[in-house]
Order: structure tokens, then C-alpha cells, then sequence
């Protein structure tokens, strides 16, 4: 075998680039353009659920712990929030810290439960909870929750003085929290324990043999990612100033489920992607008739039989070929030996 | 301090219970089978049992026979399932354990909607059965005919199960592949007929649950839901992958629920998955589930 | 004594695989486990890497009781094991492989500072590349290496754990004449240049023969001889159980 003559230095440079966040701040640009293109609500939507499904993603993309009830922290943060706001006039900063706090502690009961078990297992298990928590607010619940009418009676909301309540001033603030938390994802895949997740995401036996604990880091994403869940369902309530019982309905987890598959899960812009063409979808569809289930629907298995991968999934396998390809053509067609 | 009224209450309670929980157990039997078969945690199942429930109201009102119809519901979905297993499943299968739950839970969404498409939004009626209207009188107790009906069909049909299972040779490369699918592969039987077979039956099982409930709910579009939510519960109870599990889990879950709504009406709908979350504190892999099953 | 079983047994509902086997390995030791399919070596292996619990009997570390140990603790002790079907991460470059392994050593859960700034970590995986001479290839996704290149690269993963013990089931599997005679190179400089101690469950006898300093034989799921390659290889009672399995020499 050659020695190569590159220097150590060369060499670390090589495989160990320092990352860049360009990717974040090009999708933040993006993202700040958006309502100049499409509807202020719809691009709001796309943010809140953007926000969901960057967290849902940490688990399902990378640890490959499929949540089916998923809506139990965004329906938690959006009714703790409004709770908060609605009965102890808690400000906007409080009201956020308890829609996230409360559904952080509840994955962590679930994830003590269940977190174990094996994939099928988890999702049915978490899919009850879901369920749980639904018929929870629907009627024992009701007269905090106020039951199918949804709680409404939350204060009106403002930051530095802007009025939230107004469809541009929200679309901006929960776009800065957006770009927040792209910045917080992108940091957290470029760590140590990011790392980590993407070892996980490509054979979980491997990283457990290399010394992992596999249970605690499916544990800690877990909770990670209803941190995410709780903070978009904080907005979401912020946004609308009401809270639909829908939010912690079975659809909701199914919802983020879906838009993270098809925008590619363990990816990093996958879930933005898929919260926009998802909800993109459902707009137009929606336009001229109002079974727009039945076409999502049908999509998402088409999606599933055809790019498991989803579309950036897809898009990251071409260009690793591509690749692949330029450094086969570089290198010695015959493995070195000697 | 009990007085007869009370025990009354309590048996006529009772009843409602066992009868709930048989059309849980089919559920949660059909599901439990195939998952056993082709580790599939079949979404759609609740679908299939609403599909169940809607092809009982076609045939119904087409043939007038309450049979014809139950009949033609187990056909009509078996046969789709059949159709499901082949062209939407069966590309899954060695690829990551996850896709088949998404698929159908795919088809659990994209389906409703064709189905409200077709009937409309308002649920479909179906009467009682000639002669399983009335009631029958048992001391203070008086227990529906349809009710007696339901229990006593779940009992000829597990028992068909069962000897189905236990004596025919199908039945018996059934339960081999539930095992030990590369067994039965090396024994030369075609082990993806017998993974369609297993996918039929146990969707057939969902029909038939869905079909001897329509005259007690009417069909409606999204009775899937529910009945997937509910078959999960009774499997997680009862152990994945055991028929018994699905049995006893179905008839505890349905007693509960049947008590729960007695004694606190607005908790009827809690109350499983409370039994659940408690069984799943005190004996994780469920009543019946083999150990490293879960 | 580095490594000892105690009348370790693993029955999987009527199976024995492994019935009552006492295991030692000695500090700087290469010793070999071999027997006939089914004879319970890689059972024997994942008892003591803490896969499976075993059914009796006990697993000893440096006197430490580890019995009761799961994988991910076994290998923060540094008992490292390789899989008969290799198990790398096969969407990560070849020194992201690596380099994830040796990061087990040092922080799981940080999850603000770049791995950029671990140089050390990075440093010490191109060491291991260049050991397991894959270095010309760190950037190649692992998926697209050969099925040699693999085998190495999952060696590579389980020296980047910085391994005491290191448990390598038939690493030279599928692979050609010249690269098992590679391979039985590596294995030995591990061994002899890194002070390695190294367990070996191998089907090729010449690759047993020339490199173990002990063999110790298994036969459904009990040991049939040990001793140094010499005496196992003139033992009768082994003779009589590989004699119909020449083939596999």
C-alpha cells in the first residue's frame, strides 16, 4: 500500500470539516420570505408544524422510535399554555415555559413505561396514551378543558408590545422561535450525541455493541422531542387563541407521522419540507372537495411502497451516490492490497 | 348491605361486559393472528371492521338475511385483504419492521374518506336480526337476544378457530409459521400463501367483529378508529402474538368498560387505557405475551 | 486471570447450546474456540459480551462478577465483540465509523460542542484507519466498501473502543484465500504488537493453527479438549468430530 503523502493536518481537515450552519440560516431566509409567496396562516401552520416535526424527527428519523401519539405533547403544551394564561394570567414567556415543561414530563412516564419495548410495541402503547389524554379533556376534564368546545377565554397576547393577535406580528415571532430551534437542531446533530443519533439511525446493535446505552438515549430523544411537540402546541395556541380538542386527537399524531415520512425522516430539513407540502397539499386539495384525507392518504402509502425515504431521503441518496461515484472514479478500481 | 337490585344491576352489567368484550376479542384475535403470522401490526384492522359493518348493511338491504349479510362481510373483506397482502404488503416485508404499521395506517386514513364518498356522512342502520330482538328473562334478569347472540357466536367461532388451528393441516402449518416462518420454508410449504391466508383470516375476523356490531352502533365512516384503538389496548393487555391474551384481554377490557360506565359514565372512554397503562406498570409484555416477545 | 467463565450454560427451551463451560483467558492471550456448526461458540460469545443472560453459572472479568452485565456495560469495560454478520453503520462515512466508536469512550451525552473540537477522538480514529489500512478510503461511505473492507472496518470499530478483551467471531468469513491470509496478519500484529488480548471463533484451521497460542474445542455445547494448537490437533476425541468435517479446513 502507498503511504499517503497528505499531511495528518490535511487529513483531519478532510473528514472532520468543520461544519457549517449555512443550512440553517438559508432555510431561516427562506422561511422569512414565505408569506410574500403563500397565505400568512397556511405559512404559520408550516412553522408550527415545522417545529413539531424537527422534534418528532429526532426520535423516529434517527433513534427509529416510532410515536403514534404524538399529540399528547402538542395538545398538552397547548392546553398547560392556555391553562396557564386562561386561569393564573400567566405572561406569554410563563405560559410557553408550562407548554413545554408539562409534556416533557409526561414522555418522561411514558418513555419509563414503555420506552423498552420493542418498535410495534411503543407505537400501539403510545398511541393509547394519546387516546388517554383525548378522552381525558373530552369529558372527566371538562370543566378545565371545556370539553369538545375547546378552551377558549385566553387573554390576548403581546410581545415587545407587538399585538400577536394579528396574523403578521405571530408569523414573525414564532418565525424567530423557528429559527431558534433550527439553530438548537443543527447544533444538537453536529454534537457529540447528534452524532450519535446518526450511528443510531443506521444500526442501533452496533452502537449498543460500541458501548452506547441504546435505552437511555431513546429515552432522552423521547423527552427531547415532546419538548418540541409541547412548544409547538404553545404557539399553535398563541397563534389561534383557542384551543381545539383536536389537538390531542389520534389524526394530530398521525398528521406530524406523515409529514415527517414524507419529507424524509433523519434528515435535517426533511420535517419543514414535510410540514409545507404536506399542509400545501391538503389546502388544495381541500379547494374542491372536502375528502382531502382520501388523496393524503393514498399519497402517503404511495410514498411508503415507492421512497420510504421520503423527499429529502431521496434526495440525499443521489447525491451520496453521485458521490460515491466521484470517489470510485478517484480512487484504484481494485481494493489496495499489500 | 347488597339488596337484589344491586346484584341485579351488577349481573345485567356483567352481561353487557362479555358481550362488549366478544366483539373485542374477535378484534384483538384477528389482529394477534396476524401479527403471530407476518409480524405486521395491522392499522387498518379497525378499517377492515368497518368495512365489515358497511358490507353487512349492502347485503342486508339487498338479501333481506341477516346470515347472507354476515356472510358476504367476511368474504368481501377477507377478499380485500387478500388484495391488501398481495400488492401493498407484500413489497414491505424484509425491509424495516415499521413500514408495514405506516402502510396501513396510511390506508386507515386514505379509506374512511372513500367510504363517506360512497354512503355518505351519516351512519348506516341495520335492524336486529328477526327473532334476536326481544329478550330473554332470566330470574330479575332480563338479557337481550342479540346481546346472547353475539356471546354465544364468539364462542362457536373461536372454537372453529381453535379446532381450525389444532386439526387441519393448514391450520397446523399456520401455527408452525407463527413460530418459525424458515421452518416452514424448509419443510418446502410456499410460506407467502400462507402469509396471505393469515392476513385474510385475520381481517375476515375484523369483518366479522365489525359485522355483528352493526346492529347495536349502525356503521359509520370512522368506527375504524375506534376499533383499532380498542383492539391495541386488548393486545397490549393480553400479550402480543397470543390468542388467549386476545381473549381474556378482550373480555376484562369489555367488563371494564361496561363498569366503568355504569359507576362513572364520563370515564368509559379513560377507563382502558388506565387498565392498560396499570397492566403495563405491573407485567410489561402483557397477561398472556411470552417473555422477548415485547 | 483476565477473562473466566464458571459452568456457563444457555438452554433455549429444550437446546443446551452451551452446558456448563468453563472458559479463561489469560492477559495477552490469543486463543481460538472452535467446533462443529451448532457446537455453541457464538452463544459462548454472547454470554460473556452480556447478550443473552446466561441460564447458570457465572462470567468473570479481572475477578469482577459481569454475569448480570448488559452489552453497552461489558463494552464500557472493554470486552468488545465483532459480528459473524458484519454490523458497521453502513450510511456513515468509514472514519465517521470509527470515530463513533472511539466517542463512546469519552462524552455520550454532550449536545452543545461540535465534534470538530474533539480533536484527539479524530485523531485517534485515522490512527486506527491506518492500522486497519483503510485510509485511503476514509471518506467512502461505509455501504460502499467491499466485503473484506467491511469485515476490517468493523475490527477498526471495535479497536476504536479501546478494547481489553477483544472477541472476534469468524472474521475472516467470505472472505478470499488472500485476504483471510491478510486478515490472520492483522489479528496477530493486534495481538502481539498492541498487547491485545483476543478471543477467536474461526472455521478456517489454518488460520487457528498458525496464529492461537490456545484452542479450546466445543462440541455440542461442551468443551471436548484444550490445549495448544499441537495437542488439540493430535487429540483423538477431536479428530473423531472434524473428521467428517474436513471440508471445512
Amino acid at each position: 500500500m502507498t503511504e499517503p503523502i497528505e499531511s495528518r493536518e490535511t487529513m483531519l481537515r478532510d473528514v472532520n470539516a468543520k461544519p457549517r450552519s449555512t443550512v440553517v440560516w438559508a432555510a431561516a431566509l427562506v422561511l422569512a420570505a414565505l408569506p410574500l409567496v403563500i397565505s400568512v396562516p397556511l405559512a404559520t401552520d408550516i412553522l408550527i408544524w415545522g417545529i413539531f416535526g424537527m422534534g418528532f424527527n429526532l426520535l423516529l428519523g434517527y433513534t427509529g422510535v416510532l410515536s403514534f401519539g404524538h399529540a399528547a405533547y402538542f395538545g398538552l403544551g397547548a392546553y398547560a399554555s392556555g391553562l396557564a394564561m386562561r386561569y393564573w394570567g400567566a405572561g406569554i414567556w410563563a405560559a410557553i415555559a408550562a407548554g413545554v415543561a408539562a409534556p416533557m414530563l409526561l414522555a418522561c412516564f411514558i418513555g419509563a413505561l414503555a420506552i423498552r419495548r420493542r418498535g410495534v410495541y411503543f407505537a400501539m402503547i403510545s398511541l393509547a396514551f394519546g387516546q388517554m389524554l383525548f378522552f381525558l379533556a373530552l369529558s372527566p376534564l371538562k370543566h378545565i378543558t371545556r370539553g369538545e368546545d375547546g378552551l377558549t377565554h385566553i387573554p390576548l397576547a403581546e410581545v415587545f408590545s407587538l399585538p400577536l393577535h394579528k396574523p403578521v406580528p405571530i408569523y414573525y415571532f414564532i418565525f424567530a422561535i423557528t429559527t431558534v430551534m433550527l439553530y438548537m437542531t443543527w447544533r444538537i446533530l453536529e454534537s457529540p450525541f447528534g452524532r450519535l443519533l446518526r450511528a443510531f439511525r443506521e444500526n442501533e446493535e452496533r452502537a449498543k455493541a460500541c458501548g452506547y446505552n441504546t435505552t437511555l438515549v431513546k429515552f432522552f430523544t423521547l423527552v427531547l422531542s415532546a419538548l418540541y411537540g409541547g412548544l409547538a402546541g404553545a404557539l399553535n395556541m398563541l397563534y389561534l387563541n383557542y384551543v381545539p380538542l383536536t389537538t390531542l386527537f389520534w389524526l394530530t399524531s398521525g398528521t406530524i407521522v406523515m409529514m415527517t415520512i414524507l419529507g424524509g425522516k433523519g434528515t435535517f430539513l426533511g420535517p419543514l419540507v414535510g410540514a409545507a407540502v404536506f399542509l400545501f397539499l391538503q389546502n388544495t386539495i381541500s379547494l374542491w372537495t372536502p375528502r382531502w384525507e382520501l388523496f393524503v392518504g393514498a399519497i402517503f402509502v404511495a410514498i411508503i411502497l415507492a421512497f420510504p425515504g421520503g423527499i429529502m431521503g431521496t434526495i440525499r441518496t443521489i447525491v451520496n451516490n453521485r458521490k460515491t461515484a466521484r470517489l470510485q472514479k478517484r480512487a484504484p478500481a481494485v481494493p489496495s492490497e499489500g | 348491605m347488597f339488596s337484589d337490585v344491586n346484584w341485579t344491576v351488577f349481573f345485567m352489567q356483567l352481561f353487557f361486559g362479555l358481550a362488549l368484550g366478544s366483539i373485542f376479542v374477535l378484534l384483538a384475535s384477528g389482529l394477534s393472528i396476524i401479527y403471530g403470522l407476518l409480524d405486521v401490526v395491522n392499522f387498518a384492522h379497525g378499517t377492515f371492521a368497518m368495512l365489515g359493518a358497511y358490507a353487512v348493511f349492502v347485503a342486508v338491504s339487498l338479501s333481506g338475511s341477516f346470515a347472507v349479510g354476515i356472510i358476504s362481510a367476511v368474504a368481501i373483506v377477507a377478499l380485500i385483504g387478500v388484495l391488501v397482502e398481495l400488492f401493498l404488503l407484500k413489497p414491505l416485508y424484509g425491509k424495516d419492521p415499521l413500514l408495514p404499521l405506516l402502510l396501513t395506517f396510511g390506508l386507515s386514513v386514505a379509506v374512511p374518506d372513500l367510504v363517506k364518498i360512497v354512503f355518505g356522512l351519516t351512519g348506516k342502520p341495520v335492524a336486529y336480526p328477526e327473532g334476536l330482538s326481544g329478550a330473554t328473562l332470566a330470574g330479575p334478569l332480563i338479557l337481550s337476544n342479540y346481546r346472547l347472540f353475539i356471546i354465544v357466536f364468539t364462542l362457536v367461532i373461536l372454537i372453529s378457530l381453535w379446532l381450525f388451528l389444532k386439526k387441519s393441516d393448514l391450520g397446523m402449518i399456520i401455527r408452525a409459521a407463527t413460530r418459525d416462518s424458515l421452518m416452514v420454508q424448509v419443510l418446502g410449504t410456499n410460506t407467502s400463501r400462507i402469509w396471505t391466508i393469515g392476513f385474510a383470516l385475520g381481517t375476515g375476523l375484523a369483518a366479522l367483529a365489525g359485522a355483528i356490531a352493526v346492529p347495536m352502533l349502525a356503521a359509520t365512516p370512522d368506527m375504524g378508529v375506534e376499533m383499532t384503538m380498542t383492539a391495541f389496548v386488548v393486545t397490549v393487555v393480553g400479550g402480543l402474538g397470543s390468542l388467549g391474551g386476545a381473549i381474556v384481554g378482550g373480555l376484562l377490557i369489555g367488563v371494564i368498560v361496561a363498569f366503568t360506565s355504569l359507576v362513572a359514565g364520563e370515564y368509559s372512554n379513560v377507563a382502558m387505557y388506565f387498565c392498560m397503562a396499570v397492566i403495563l406498570l405491573i407485567r410489561p409484555r402483557g397477561l398472556f405475551g411470552e417473555s422477548g416477545r415485547e | 486471570m483476565l477473562l473466566r467463565t464458571e459452568g456457563i450454560c444457555k438452554h433455549f427451551g429444550g437446546l443446551r447450546a452451551v452446558d456448563g463451560v468453563d472458559f479463561t483467558l489469560k492477559e495477552g492471550q490469543l486463543k481460538s474456540i472452535i467446533g462443529p456448526n451448532g457446537a455453541g461458540k457464538t452463544t459462548l460469545f454472547n454470554l460473556i459480551a452480556g447478550v443473552y443472560r446466561p441460564t447458570a453459572g457465572k462470567v468473570f472479568f479481572r475477578d469482577r462478577d459481569i454475569t448480570r452485565l448488559s452489552l453497552h456495560q461489558t463494552s464500557r469495560l472493554g470486552i468488545t465483540k465483532t459480528y459473524q454478520i458484519t454490523q458497521i453503520f453502513p450510511g456513515l462515512t468509514v472514519f465517521e465509523n470509527v470515530r463513533i466508536a472511539a466517542q463512546s469512550r469519552v462524552s455520550a451525552f454532550n449536545f452543545w460542542r461540535s465534534t470538530h473540537s474533539f480533536a484527539p477522538l479524530n485523531e485517534r480514529a485515522l490512527e486506527i484507519l491506518r492500522q486497519v489500512e483503510l485510509l485511503e478510503k476514509r471518506n467512502w461511505l461505509a455501504s460502499t466498501l467491499s466485503h473484506g473492507e467491511r469485515r476490517y472496518l468493523e475490527i477498526g470499530i471495535a479497536l476504536a473502543t479501546e478494547p481489553q478483551v477483544l472477541l472476534l467471531d469468524e472474521p475472516t468469513a467470505g472472505m478470499s484465500v488472500a485476504e483471510t491470509a491478510m486478515c490472520a496478519g492483522l489479528i496477530r500484529r493486534l495481538n502481539r504488537e498492541l498487547r491485545l488480548s483476543i478471543v477467536l471463533v474461526e472455521h478456517d484451521m489454518s488460520v487457528v493453527m498458525g496464529i492461537s497460542e490456545e484452542i479450546l474445542v466445543l462440541n455440542e455445547g461442551r468443551v471436548l479438549a484444550e490445549g495448544t494448537p499441537r495437542e488439540v490437533s493430535d487429540n483423538r476425541e477431536v479428530q473423531r468430530v472434524y473428521l467428517g468435517e474436513e471440508k471445512y479446513a
